[in-house]
């Protein structure tokens, strides 16, 4: 068939990715970052004070 | 005088072991086990304590240990109840913290307005405190948002980056603009891993927005910050986003040279998902310089790796990448394998675009081969009554691009960060 070597051809010509498929989906993103609290922060001495204090309060 | 009853009175031994537990929780969470973590958070929680600070601790852990977990249900319950103890007891401090993790938590589930109100919160808490870092952290947060606003939407439509809708760019531009201004603030308090995320995350806002050249500075930026840290991932990462915009920059062999950096850092970090991913941009980078040896080698490397993660998707995309390289080549035999094996897998996962794309490749390889090659004779049929379906009955153009295809994400696993 002699219109074989043109359909070839065109066939060919026709593959050119489209960057859309680079675009996809893999762009990489940074982390987020959470807030962050300790249990250690706010067990302040005030507080390891009023728990002592009870505690000996109680058993007088 | 009263009786002794041991050392300490029932409260005070609640309350230490109460204590306890949580230190345990936090430990395990700082040593990266979430899981384990979790457990004596909650069994904390079930102690009981009567202070609420600590209380709320706990609760903002449990939160975070659960978004870490990626169950995002579990961590808004918990940055929720965090949220009401920090103002039930006043602490404005808290109350800023609580609200932050809120806002993270509502983007990742996609409420982007109430994210952007918990966010918005958190940076006017900072500022009337005068609490600089806070007020950075929560500007990084706003820009999270945004962007994820903006790309949500973007992502709804096939568009390149630079051609968006008016909704779209707006937000993209608003989280550019909140990334802006934590840079200014983080690069005053010296902070550069802040400085880091900052950038990274500008360079992709940018990106989308189509400002490829800013979108490489950006990343350039990323790349040194990572490189001082010796932060590999990171590296990885910024080689990957700037492969990406030099590809739209039309400088392919630029984007090459990235992606094999990428590919490198992805195997010396034992990343397969991430090494298939640089095997498949590193295919079609190929395919677009017409170097179609490389493209097809690549494109098998990716297809081994989808193989081995049962990743159907990828796996098609990899077949209808081989049965366009072999095309080119002239190569129809393994151009035909490839299109059937893509539109195996294409009716395997019921992507009805792919199989209509893998329809059509076949349908053209026949004609070119003079219709030697015997297969189904009422695939063109077949393909018409497919193409009517997907366009409400009216024919359109061929075309040769996975634009419509359902794509997999494979992003990896985030390393939670607890400092």
């Amino acid at each position: 068939q002699p219109l074989v070597g043109g359909q070839a051809a065109e066939l060919q010509s026709k593959v050119v990715p489209s960057k859309q498929i680079l675009h996809s989906d893999n762009m990489e993103m940074e982390p987020e970052t959470m807030e962050t609290k300790s249990v250690t922060d706010y067990f302040s001495k005030l507080h390891m004070g009023s728990l002592v204090y009870s505690c000996t309060s109680k058993r007088k | 005088f009263g009786v002794t009853v041991g050392p300490f009175c029932h409260r005070c031994r609640m309350e230490a072991s109460c204590l306890e537990l949580a230190l345990e929780g936090e430990r395990l969470c700082k040593a990266g086990d979430c899981r384990a973590g979790v457990s004596f958070f909650e069994a904390a929680v079930q102690v009981g304590t009567e202070d609420l600070r600590t209380l709320s601790a706990i609760y903002s852990q449990l939160g975070n240990a659960y978004f870490y977990l990626h169950e995002y249900a579990k961590a808004l319950e918990y940055h929720h109840h965090d949220l009401t103890l920090a103002r039930t007891i006043g602490d404005l401090l808290g109350e800023a913290k609580a609200s932050g993790n809120l806002g993270n938590t509502l983007k990742v589930l996609g409420k982007f307005e109430e994210a952007i109100v918990c966010c918005q919160r958190h940076l006017d808490i900072s500022r009337e405190l005068n609490d600089k870092v806070g007020e950075a952290r929560a500007l990084y947060n706003l820009g999270n948002v945004y962007h994820s606003k903006g790309k949500n939407v973007a992502n709804a439509g096939t568009h390149d980056p630079g051609e968006l809708p008016d909704d779209v760019k707006n937000s993209l531009q608003k989280a550019a603009k909140y990334y802006e201004e934590n840079l200014s603030i983080v690069t005053e308090l010296s902070d550069r891993a802040a400085q880091g995320r900052a950038f990274g995350n500008l360079g992709n806002t940018h990106y989308l927005l189509g400002n490829f050249r800013s979108a490489v500075l950006a990343h350039e930026q990323r790349l040194l910050i990572a490189r001082e840290f010796g932060d590999r991932s990171a590296e990885r990462r910024a080689y990957s986003n700037l492969g990406n915009a030099y590809i739209f920059l039309g400088e392919f062999e630029t984007a090459a040279e990235y992606y094999r950096r990428t590919l490198q850092l992805a195997r010396q970090l034992k990343d397969r998902a991430v090494e298939a991913q640089a095997c498949y941009s590193l295919g079609n980078t190929y395919t677009l310089l017409q170097d179609y040896e490389k493209a097809i080698d690549y494109h098998l490397k990716h297809l081994v790796i989808a193989q081995e993660l049962h990743d159907k998707i990828g796996e098609g995309r990899a077949c209808w990448s081989l049965g366009n390289a072999y095309t080119a080549l002239g190569n129809h035999d393994q151009a035909i394998h490839f299109a059937e094996r893509h539109l195996e897998i294409s009716r395997e996962v019921g992507d009805r675009s792919g199989e209509l794309t893998a329809r059509l490749n076949l349908s053209d390889l026949q004609m070119v081969l003079g219709l030697s090659y015997s297969t189904n004779n009422s695939m063109m049929a077949e393909s018409h009554a497919v193409e009517k379906n997907l366009n409400g009955g009216r024919p359109r153009g061929r075309r040769y691009s996975m634009e419509n295809m359902e794509l997999m994400k494979l992003t990896p696993e985030k390393v939670p960060n607890w400092n």
